[in-house]
């Protein structure tokens, strides 16, 4: 029995969408085939089967570096995955970008508690505790730069800055704080021309947290 | 124990890395193989340096279905990440925390206190090197060591009192990377021909592909995170090392045997019978 998460993929899968840099195609009568959104129509894309295969995909970049993010827009290129069935493709997507799919069934459901970046920040101990010093401006740039979805994270903020609801940087776009934009596509008003499932981000991620414990330490 | 096909899930923590592209891969592969088995209603990971994060954990496992969920630390030891991180990222109040959704979040011992890690520890030193008799040979347990963070020291040298008394091996050592007795020191602190080394880490990452390997002189410094996966393992491929008189064997790290999945399984049972469960037959 589907699960509440392929049933709210399901009902979200047209025939062709994108989710991130992802093109998620139907074929046949129950399966799917994936690959990067700028790969459409490309012949001598690598094939795989296996929804497992993701894990080795999306781990590198196109120039072999480690991906820590997997909601960076870095997703290598040349290949292409062919899953059976509704379950493949979900556990193929969690591979590719972990915990998205959850967060967006709890985001549909209202469920989705967001926590504000100074709550994220507060609540850490050890080295990262830190990083609670940094200063309303240097978030600012810091989460603008960090977090902005051309060269760094192709995720719709959804989260504040603080709990009087500030919004994290004013050096990103409006629409980086709109599930329904294409973060892919950049800047601006444009609108992809097939559906998007959106990637959210309901809380600070560790990597933005360490980010911050740099700008402290003044690293 | 009873099958948990239908209420329960089981959530799988792993430290991750940032850096070291193998660091999960060991708890993806857990994960991959429990699920096969169809024992849980759902598997799971999180992570706390990757993707999905332990916040992003809160989230899953909606299915009105699950009514428990068992959080299994893969770690080695008990420490700060077990102690502090997990309970805090995931908002556990103890043992057992009660959901607002009715779910019963049930919070396991790490895999690192299993009683069969020592299983494995004979196991894996028996694999690399079958030939050397354990009346002629050291058994060194390399761990960290100094580490604010888990506890590796004391279970590495649990870990060898255990396996001293079994009167197996010539001798047995439990040497760290960061602490005395150094793991550097081991030609000094070993009179047998053949030693053999397992690195007590849950992964294999910079530490038992370089770091380690350096300290026992069997490797230069050379950056092993930015080499291909196949050179990186290639430190495992060449046993033994002859170095003077000794043969020396080098192991991957402890928690990529693949028996570890059992002992993830295993942490559920325990969590129940308050003790040492029974492995379920799946
Ligand atoms: S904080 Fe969110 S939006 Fe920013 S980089 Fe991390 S995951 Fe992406």
């Amino acid at each position: 029995m589907p699960d509440s998460i392929e049933r709210a993929l399901a009902a979200a899968l047209t025939d062709a969408c994108y989710f991130g840099q992802i093109l998620i195609r139907k074929a046949g009568e129950n399966g799917f085939v994936l690959c990067h959104r700028d790969d459409q129509g490309f012949d001598g894309l690598r094939l795989f089967q296996n929804p497992e295969d993701a894990i080795e995909i999306s781990k590198f970049d196109d120039i072999e570096n480690y991906r820590p993010l997997k909601t960076a827009p870095n997703l290598s290129r040349g290949w292409q995955l062919a899953v059976v069935d509704l379950s493949d493709l979900r556990r193929a997507l969690d591979y590719f970008y972990p915990g998205r799919l959850a967060a967006l069934v709890a985001w549909k459901e209202n469920r989705l508690k967001t926590t504000p970046l100074r709550q994220t920040l507060d609540r850490q101990s050890g080295m990262y505790r830190i990083a609670a010093k940094i200063s309303d401006a240097q978030i600012n740039s810091l989460v603008g730069d960090f977090c902005r979805s051309d060269g760094g994270c192709l995720r719709a903020i959804l989260w504040k800055r603080n709990e009087s609801g500030i919004i994290p940087s004013t050096k990103l776009p409006p629409e980086k704080f709109e599930p329904a934009h294409d973060q892919a596509l950049g800047p601006g008003p444009t609108t992809a021309a097939i559906a998007v499932i959106p990637l959210l981000c309901q809380e600070a991620c560790n990597l933005l947290v360490a980010a911050a414990r740099k700008v402290v330490k003044g690293e | 124990m009873e099958n948990r096909q239908t209420t329960s899930a089981l959530l799988i923590v792993g430290h991750g890395s940032t850096v070291n592209p193998d660091s999960s891969a060991p708890t993806l592969a857990y994960a991959a193989e429990i699920r096969r088995r169809h024992f849980f209603v759902d598997v799971a990971c999180a992570f706390w340096k990757e993707e999905p994060s332990l916040r992003d954990a809160r989230f899953f496992f909606d299915d009105s279905a699950i009514k428990e969920v068992y959080v299994v630390p893969n770690f080695i030891s008990e420490g700060y990440f077990t102690q502090t991180v997990i309970p805090r990222e995931l908002e556990l109040g103890g043992r057992i925390t009660n959901r607002g959704n009715g779910q019963t979040w049930k919070y396991c011992e790490p895999v690192g206190n299993d009683s069969e890690m020592t299983e494995l520890l004979l196991k894996r030193a028996k694999e690399i090197a079958p030939e050397a008799p354990a009346g002629s040979t050291t058994l060194i347990i390399a761990a960290h060591g100094t580490d604010l963070n888990e506890n590796s020291a004391g279970a590495a040298k649990r870990e060898a009192e255990k396996i001293r008394k079994l009167d197996r091996y010539a001798a047995v050592l439990n040497l760290y990377m960061e602490e005395p007795p150094l793991i550097t020191h081991w030609m000094k602190l070993t009179d047998t021909k053949n030693v053999v080394v397992v690195p007590f880490f849950i992964s294999d990452g910079l530490h038992s592909y370089e770091d380690i390997p350096v300290m026992l002189g069997i490797a230069k410094k050379r950056s092993a995170l930015n080499l291909s996966a196949a050179a990186r393992d290639e430190i495992f491929r060449q046993n033994p090392y002859k170095i003077g008189n000794r043969s020396l064997y080098y192991a991957s790290a402890i928690g990529t045997e693949p028996q570890l999945a059992d002992i993830i399984i295993k942490q559920v049972a325990r969590f129940d019978c308050g003790s040492e469960g029974s492995l379920p037959t799946s």
